[in-house]
């Protein structure tokens, strides 16, 4: 197996609010290796977009690193200077956000915002940017890509923008992709060609991919390995068809059997996950997840879990995980 | 028979979005056909799922349905009464309501909510049925605190928001409610609860639901029948659990196959459906499938197929539909 390329080690972020700072990040870890695609997946609140901001070092004015660090290339990327961070961004560790309509400028056509992304790349003519914009165009399967460079976003479909976004993000040959949501703000079909995109993608990329979302199908889809998140930690990470087939924290076993996709016969009553997040200003003494487990105990409420190896590269952060 | 609603044959036309002369010209302005042919039935009580991809004409239907767009040909009719003028539609708007697609975005953000939930009777000049306590039993009807009255629509989350557009759409007791895309956008334990919520409704108050929604498995799971739009058109419909399990379209086959599975070992090689949707203004000849079809032959580029009815409860509009039926009937189409 090859080295971890980007590495989440004991990293806390929280944001300063009126009632006190919100711990929205609590002690998460996290590695993604080249050639891999990890998956972060967990509902509104969980912290995993959080997560995202800080792998590329544009965290909100108001965040603070509590604790930890984001190893890439052998140091601390969010203790780097400002100037240092922008060259990291786009260069080695790009991004594809959820609305593709705003990831763009409006004003400007998309080939000359594809020419600006390159703006780091040395030894190339104007004329040759915008060629390996076209290529770049053309494998995301823009198909009159000349023609695409000299529209302005609005005139691309919602899966076109997708398209061109992926491909702004590709441009620099970062080594490590982060897509927050990509197929959320699209219909099924689109978001099946986008998927199928990101893995045709990936085989000739070997840089490492890490995608967010709330969505099981697309981790599913996409992933070898995935990051479970709950209430600004990471609760269960593993291979994908280990922690889809053989979940071991009570919380990943519930978002699995909510998502009606999962579900064969037809109910009548959806399965739910009762009760509500808890406060992230004051999380709670012990489990996170305590206050709505099905297999809550005594010592969940008092007494944090550890987060314990239940199989090869599979953990848990659960009492009962191992039993 | 006449269902609760009835959509008949219904076309829409809209003036192209042309350039500027052509416009001023009488006569001559093109037009873009938006819905064509439609034919819909929603029974009492029933719970019908319409679903197509985004520009395949369903949020234009159900704001055709409730009169906010005006159809250029076929028959509307609510509780067998046929729907002809202004006046006829907003008595509908007491026996039908619309859910909208962004509940935040359809609550004022400058009233509070306890106010925005009364803005139904006061339009309609109906006497509010609990006095001061309507807005708090109301609230209470969809599981939320009364307490949330008192707050501005920003400051409720997106599950909160999208039952105060339910408890909204309740007011006036109507026998149908057209939910369009009630849980995109949620997470999914709150989209579950959303979903047993309305289901719970139906059967306490014998609701009706239209829900509009690019999501297979809600429909699969909460719809009693459903009805697959392409372009304007009715491409399939018939029993929930029929056209799921053998879907006789292609598209209905491409759509129920591109669904992402959450589980690794179903992984699909291959790419169910490919390319986007035609524009209406480029509307294909013959079958407006046929340029996005697997099994399209040259036929379908010149003739359009007509309304099959295969059995009483079960219509699909393709010239091959005999055939896939044989072929799906006679492959193992398990779960």
């Amino acid at each position: 197996m090859s080295e971890a390329l980007l590495k989440v080690d004991d990293l806390s972020i929280s944001y300063a609010s009126e009632e006190g700072p919100v711990q929205a990040l609590r002690h998460a870890t996290l590695e993604a290796r080249a050639g891999e695609a990890i998956g972060i997946v967990g509902e509104s609140g969980c912290g995993k977009s959080t997560l995202a901001s800080a792998l590329i070092t544009l965290l909100a004015g108001n965040a603070r690193v509590t604790s930890g660090s984001v190893q890439f290339g052998g140091r601390d990327i969010l203790s780097v200077s400002e100037e240092e961070k922008r060259k990291l961004r786009g260069r080695h560790i790009a991004m594809i956000f959820q609305d593709p309509m705003t990831s763009f400028n409006p004003v400007l056509t998309i080939g000359e915002q594809l020419v600006d992304f390159q703006d780091q790349r040395e030894g190339l003519s104007k004329p040759e940017k915008r060629q390996q914009a076209a290529l770049m165009l053309k494998r995301v399967g823009i198909s009159d890509p000349v023609r695409c460079l000299d529209r302005h976003v609005h005139e691309l479909s919602g899966g076109m923008r997708q398209r061109a976004a992926i491909a702004a993000a590709l441009l620099m040959a970062p080594q490590v992709l982060v897509a927050d949501e990509p197929t959320t703000a699209l219909d099924v079909t689109m978001e099946a060609q986008i998927i199928h995109l990101l893995r045709e993608l990936r085989r000739d990329y070997n840089g490492a991919v890490v995608i967010v979302t709330h969505h099981l199908g697309v981790v599913g889809e996409l992933c070898d390995r995935v990051y479970v998140m709950y209430a600004g930690e990471v609760v269960e990470e593993g291979s994908t068809d280990d922690v889809y087939h053989n979940p071991r924290h009570p919380y990943t076993q519930a978002l699995i059997a909510c998502d009606p996709a999962n579900l064969h016969e037809q109910t009548p009553v959806l399965p739910t996950i009762p009760g509500r997040l808890p406060d992230l200003v004051n999380p709670p003494r012990g489990c996170s997840f305590a206050a709505r487990c099905p297999r809550v105990h005594e010592r969940c409420r008092s007494e944090g879990p550890d987060y314990v190896e239940v199989g090869p590269r599979h953990r848990a952060r659960c009492h009962e995980a191992r039993s | 028979m006449s269902g609760l609603y009835d959509v008949d044959n219904v076309s829409l036309d809209l003036a192209a979005p042309s350039a500027g002369l052509q416009r001023l010209l009488p006569g001559s302005a093109p037009r873009m056909t938006i819905l064509s042919s439609l034919s819909l039935s929603i029974g009492h009580g029933e719970m019908l799922g319409l679903v197509g991809e985004s520009g395949s004409g369903k949020s234009t239907l159900a704001r055709a349905m409730m009169g906010l767009v005006d159809i250029t040909d076929g028959k509307l009719s609510f509780e067998g009464r046929p729907l002809k003028g202004r006046a006829d539609f907003v008595k509908v708007r007491q026996g039908a309501a619309l859910m909208f697609q962004d509940a935040v975005a359809s609550l004022s953000p400058r009233r509070k909510v306890a106010a925005q939930l009364i803005e139904p009777f006061q339009i309609n000049g109906v006497p509010l049925p609990d006095g001061d306590r309507a807005p708090a039993v109301m609230l209470e009807r969809v599981g939320l605190s009364s307490s949330l009255g008192q707050r501005y629509p920003h400051e409720l989350s997106g599950g909160q928001a999208r039952r105060v557009s339910v408890a909204r759409a309740l007011a006036l007791k109507p026998k149908l409610v057209i939910a369009d895309e009630p849980t995109a956008g949620l997470d999914v334990s709150v989209q579950a609860e959303i979903l047993n919520l309305m289901t719970g409704l139906r059967s306490d108050m014998g609701l009706s639901f239209l829900i509009i929604t690019h999501n297979l498995a809600v429909v699969r799971h909460v719809t009693d029948r459903v009805a697959v739009l392409y372009l304007g058109r009715m491409a399939e419909w018939g029993p929930t659990r029929e056209v799921f399990a053998r879907p006789y379209h292609p598209y209905t086959r491409s759509l129920i196959a591109a669904e992402p599975q959450a589980d690794p070992r179903k992984r699909r090689p291959d790419l169910a459906l490919k390319g986007e949707i035609p524009s209406v203004l480029a509307r294909p000849s013959g079958c407006e499938f046929h340029t996005r079809c697997p099994i399209a032959r040259p036929r379908c580029a010149v003739e359009e197929p007509e309304s099959n009815m295969i059995t009483p409860d079960r219509m699909v509009r393709c010239h091959f539909a005999e055939e896939t039926r044989i072929e799906t009937q006679g492959g193992n189409h398990g779960t």
